[in-house]
């Protein structure tokens, strides 16, 4: 058995490696610290972490309590509400950006956001909207599997003890799913950090407006600069890379460890 | 032992595999890497030369600058069409392209959402305080490097980079933002235009703001057979390519 994984494992490690290796003997070694000192990627990296921080604390606030209302309530139509909440993940980010242009920009909507003063198109916050869109499924996701997987008696005991529902889910249900919402919320970020399609419709691509370090990436190869775009791309990797290894270190559910067994210890 | 013996039997199957679907084994074979842009005339046209000589063409479309740097990065294909001479000279000091042939212009134009045909009627009206306007990317397509140059040329230039909203990294994008109507213009292909008259109204751009690109098919060095390749380019030039070219909205060199 040792030797059959070996080789499907030994693949997906010279793939990855062959990967990372082509992108790193490519980069432009003379003027990387003049490019990450250059204004433009100084921006799209403080736009990308304003963006995807912003989007994750939004896919927290709606993915969690949905997530919590998936887990525990049954009602007609369950099955179809479900399906719908999960339906942004298998949409192409760009089909989703451009249904969000249509929506936005159509006259009842464009007219009532311009009545309250609100501009999402075109703005940063036109990003954010876009990213919250794609990565709020994979919250709700994670926070369903989460509440699913916790034992319900626990609940009703705390309920008996005398807690309201909201004081069961704040100090019984959110601290027993904690290390898997908190993956949660790590992928979210991850998957917001890189997010290109639907925020390239949604919020176009002005250089220090909208441009979030995967747009900077696309920017660049369109026009050439091939060096200035790898840079770009090992800042995501980096970040990447960061956040896995963070997830690592809090001991979420892609630690080496279940955590179930790190709790029975 | 038993084990290793799997092992094997996976890697024979795939390495057939491959070798099975090896495309140098099938028939002649092209890749074409042409501006997004052209889809509509070119496919036509391949798909007559595919049914004319019974060889595959396999066609790569994206943004012209994109496709540049992976043509420069990975050193094959056999055709280049982008919409501008600019990045097919470019190849050319690069000792990447054999030869080039000029197929059609592509003349850009004002194209404004037709609910506001009645506030930009003239080149001037782009200027106008209150426009939204779209505008390529100068640095990433060949139509924004072309609109930043008209706005230069206009003396307009700082008037109308005030009304843009939003900069594009492909024309269809724009196009797309005026249709919807999110933008009120944004300086587009013919071709764009025409090919969305029912939303998209076509302004005339004056003719001293601007040298209309030409859309040429290079053949580049990297071609495999460069005899067969340029057999495609002469049939995407020939009158009669030029003939569905101007079907889609693009026009002939000679009206230059």
């Amino acid at each position: 058995m040792r030797c059959l994984c070996l080789l499907p494992t030994g693949i997906l490690i010279f793939l990855i490696v062959g990967v990372l290796v082509g992108l790193f003997v490519h980069l432009p070694a003379s003027s990387i610290l003049t490019t990450l000192g250059s204004e433009e990627i100084a921006f799209a990296l403080r736009l990308t972490l304003f963006t995807s921080g912003a989007a994750t604390l939004i896919a927290v606030l709606l993915g969690v309590p949905a997530g919590h209302f998936l887990a525990r309530q049954q009602f007609k139509g369950k099955i179809v509400v479900d399906t719908l909440i999960d339906l942004p993940m298998t949409m192409t980010p760009l089909v989703a950006g451009v249904g969000l242009l249509f929506l936005l920009g159509s006259d009842p909507v464009r007219q009532t956001l311009d009545r309250f003063g609100i501009q999402l198109l075109f703005t940063p916050w036109g990003a954010i909207l876009a990213q919250v869109l794609i990565v709020t499924p994979v919250m709700t996701r994670t926070a369903r599997a989460a509440f699913a997987a916790i034992d319900t008696r626990y609940e009703q005991a705390a309920q008996t003890l005398g807690l309201k529902p909201v004081q069961v889910f704040l100090r019984v249900s959110l601290p027993m799913a904690r290390s898997v919402l908190l993956s949660g919320v790590v992928l979210c970020w991850a998957r917001a950090v890189g997010e290109f399609g639907a925020t390239l419709m949604v919020a176009g691509a002005t250089r220090f407006r909208t441009e979030t370090l995967p747009i900077a990436v696309f920017l660049n190869i369109s026009s050439g600069e091939l060096g200035i775009a790898l840079i770009c791309a090992w800042l995501l990797i980096m970040t990447g890379f960061l956040v896995l290894l963070i997830m690592r270190w809090i001991g979420t559910p892609f630690s080496d460890e279940p955590t179930v067994m790190k709790a029975e210890r | 032992m038993r084990e290793f013996k799997w092992s094997l039997m996976i890697v024979g199957v795939v390495l057939g595999g491959v070798l099975f679907f090896n495309p140098s084994a099938i028939a002649a074979q092209l890749h074409i890497f042409a501006g997004a842009g052209l889809r509509q005339p070119v496919d036509q046209l391949v798909k007559a030369f595919e049914t004319q000589t019974g060889h595959r063409v396999f066609i790569d479309y994206g943004g012209a600058g994109q496709l540049l740097a992976r043509i420069e990065a990975a050193g094959t294909g056999d055709l280049f069409i982008p919409g501008s001479l600019f990045y097919i000279q470019k190849l050319q000091t690069d000792g990447k392209v054999q030869t080039y042939r000029p197929i059609v212009q592509h003349t850009p134009v004002i194209g404004v959402n037709a609910k506001q045909a009645g506030r930009i009627k003239t080149f001037k009206d782009m200027a106008q305080p209150g426009i939204r306007l779209a505008m390529g990317d100068p640095k990433a397509m060949a139509f924004g490097r072309t609109a930043m140059t008209i706005c230069e040329n206009s003396g307009m230039k700082d008037a109308i980079l005030k009304n843009v909203t939003v900069y594009g990294a492909t024309i269809k994008q724009l196009a797309l933002y005026v249709s919807q109507g999110v933008v009120d213009a944004a300086i587009i292909g013919r071709t764009d235009a025409f090919q969305n008259k029912e939303t998209i109204t076509m302004v005339s751009i004056p003719v001293e703001y601007f040298q209309a690109e030409v859309i040429a098919a290079a053949v580049l060095t990297s071609a495999a057979d460069s005899e067969l390749a340029g057999q495609l380019a002469e049939h995407l030039s020939s009158d009669t390519a030029v003939a569905v070219f101007n079907q889609f909205g693009f026009l002939p060199l000679d009206e230059l």
